[in-house]
């Protein structure tokens, strides 16, 4: 399923303030229908305080919230209604059982397809006939992820969804993720997990300390990381030449190699290497973390 | 699909009392364990006349406060033991108890989290979870009733069924009001420990300015202001209780409720 330009969830100015504690200081962002939006931020940047502002579980100092069109202040139970939400820090109640639970939120939305339930659970590898306190983290994590998935929901707020998960519940999840996408529902996914978001999400707002710091596409942001470049030459490096080119740092020759940080366009660099004889040219793709290990660095 | 706001309730009523259901069994039991161990006894007090005359001798205050006139009678011996303070206390204890597990205990802990995501209305949560505590508190009021009327039978202690029933009611009425004060704090912020201080300092004062004031000529006319002194002061075992006793107790309780309703959607949840 494509993504559109509609904008299923919208977030103006948003600011919430506990007493003296800023956790969230002007948040701007619009998830598009159809997308998974990556949130990213380390423990304590505000994430977890906009989803709860979304949820109408706190009320925000400041800006709007609005999904489909519904202001969250106002019309919060019409919103959830049509939102699934996986919480970050997961308490569930301990005496019932996996199934009861399932029961339970299936009750307050309408009632779930209990094929789907079975289904869902064994793909997750998960016993519903358990009682919740028996369950270890990465099973109760399992039990709000299938709850959420078979809710149908529109818009899918994830908080930290895969903590817990072993390495092949995290594929499953993500295989979750992307046929819930297929269906036409968005996915608003929060996590400090840097690889989770690159592999699932279409765009990425990085938040530091209750501000958005960097947003746009996985690629956008990749590009704006360094990236290790190490060039041999087959005579001296053009050392002079080099440090004209624009975005280089920590330059560094070593009679016929040359190794070096770029933070932009590679075309300036490639002009200058086309007039010199290079035997061999090694550029390093940047992933998400040195891109948002960069940012971060940046907006301290 | 759109549900009712009333099954919203009805759903969140149920689910708050399979919750309560293991705490509202040992309330039961402990409360009926109390009730039918104090009769198990009222065979040796029955008309020992020495047990009254050591009572006789006592300040006639003191045994007022401590509700030991008529000790050998069967209200009296009810009375002392269980329903001037014994039943009454342990009724509210078991509704604060209740309702601050059901509300800032289970906020504060992060179990409501889901829940309040779901497209429910906060205050229908809050208020399907008072609701929940009120029939909780009702069950173990009802098995203390059965447990008093069956053992009555059983050692033979003859006392008016409305009356005791009357009794009984009136301490539950007792015990809500006290839940529905927790509740309202709770609304207001949802710290189990604030919750519990506040409503158990609560009702010990009102014990003591109900028991003990009227040892004090200037301060006995201030027993009226007591929670206990509306319930229990009318000699609930002996005579029929003037009807605003229990609209009183209801009413108040009403209002708390409904004050607490009102105030928790204009807070913030708490984190776990």
């Amino acid at each position: 399923m494509q993504t559109d330009e509609v904008a299923v969830l919208e977030i103006e100015g948003l600011v919430k303030h506990y007493g003296r504690v800023e956790a969230v200081r002007g948040i701007d962002l619009s998830v598009r229908r159809g997308e998974v939006f990556g949130f990213l931020g380390p423990n304590g940047a505000g994430k977890s305080t906009t989803i709860r502002c979304l949820l109408g579980l706190l009320t925000p100092t400041a800006g709007r919230i609005s999904a489909f069109g519904l202001d969250a202040a106002q019309f919060g139970v019409a919103l959830r209604r049509r939102i699934a939400y996986v919480p970050g820090e997961l308490r569930l109640p301990e005496r019932i059982s996996g199934r009861d639970f399932v029961a339970m939120v299936g009750a307050l939305r309408g009632g779930f397809d209990r094929r789907r339930r079975d289904l869902l659970a064994e793909r997750l590898r998960l016993d519903l006939a358990r009682p919740v306190r028996e369950l270890s983290t990465g099973n109760r994590r399992k039990l709000a992820l299938l709850v959420a998935f078979l809710s149908d929901a529109e818009l899918l707020v994830l908080d930290e969804p895969t903590s817990g998960l072993d390495p092949l519940m995290q594929r499953e999840f993500l295989a979750l993720l992307r046929e819930a996408r297929d269906r036409g529902a968005t996915v608003f996914l929060s996590s400090h997990l840097l690889s989770e978001v690159q592999r699932a999400a279409d765009r990425v707002a990085m938040l530091r300390a209750g501000r958005i710091i960097a947003a746009g596409t996985v690629e956008d942001l990749r590009r704006q990381a360094r990236q290790r470049l190490e060039v041999w030459f087959t005579e001296g490096a053009p050392q002079a030449d080099l440090s004209l080119v624009p975005g280089l740092a920590e330059q560094r020759v070593e009679g016929r190699r040359f190794t070096a940080t770029l933070i932009g366009p590679v075309q300036p660099l490639l002009d200058v290497l086309a007039r010199h004889a290079v035997a061999s040219l090694l550029i390093q793709e940047p992933d998400l973390e040195e891109a948002f290990l960069d940012l971060y660095e940046a907006a301290a | 699909m759109k549900r009712r706001p009333e099954m919203s309730l009805l759903v969140l009523g149920r689910i708050g009392l399979g919750a309560l259901r293991r705490a509202t069994f040992w309330w039961s039991v402990g409360l009926g364990g109390v009730v039918a161990a104090t009769i198990a006894f009222w065979p040796a007090f029955k008309g020992a006349s020495g047990i009254s005359e050591a009572i006789g001798n006592l300040p006639a205050p003191i045994v007022e406060a401590f509700g030991l006139k008529d000790f050998g009678s069967p209200a009296g011996f009810l009375r002392g033991n269980l329903y001037e303070l014994f039943v009454p206390l342990l009724y509210c204890l078991a509704g604060i108890t209740l309702v601050n597990g059901q509300t800032a205990g289970d906020e504060t802990s992060g179990r409501l989290e889901l829940i309040l995501a779901q497209p429910v209305a906060r205050r229908a949560v809050y208020l399907a979870r008072m609701l929940a505590c009120v029939v909780a508190l009702g069950a173990i009021v009802l098995v203390t009733l059965v447990v008093q009327l069956g053992m009555d039978a059983v050692v033979g202690l003859s006392i008016d069924t409305s009356l005791l029933t009357a009794t009984v009611v009136l301490c539950g009425l007792l015990g809500l009001l006290h839940a529905s004060l927790a509740y309202a704090i709770a609304c207001l912020r949802p710290r189990t420990s604030f919750v519990l201080g506040i409503a158990v300092a609560a009702m010990f004062a009102g014990y003591v300015v109900n028991a003990l004031f009227q040892l004090s000529t200037p301060l006995k006319p201030w027993r009226g202001i007591s929670p206990w002194n509306w319930a229990l002061a009318g000699e609930p075992l002996e005579r029929a209780s003037e009807p605003w006793r229990f609209a009183v107790l209801i009413a108040l309780s009403a209002g708390l409720i409904v004050l607490g309703t009102l105030v928790v959607r204009r807070r913030d949840v708490a984190a776990a």
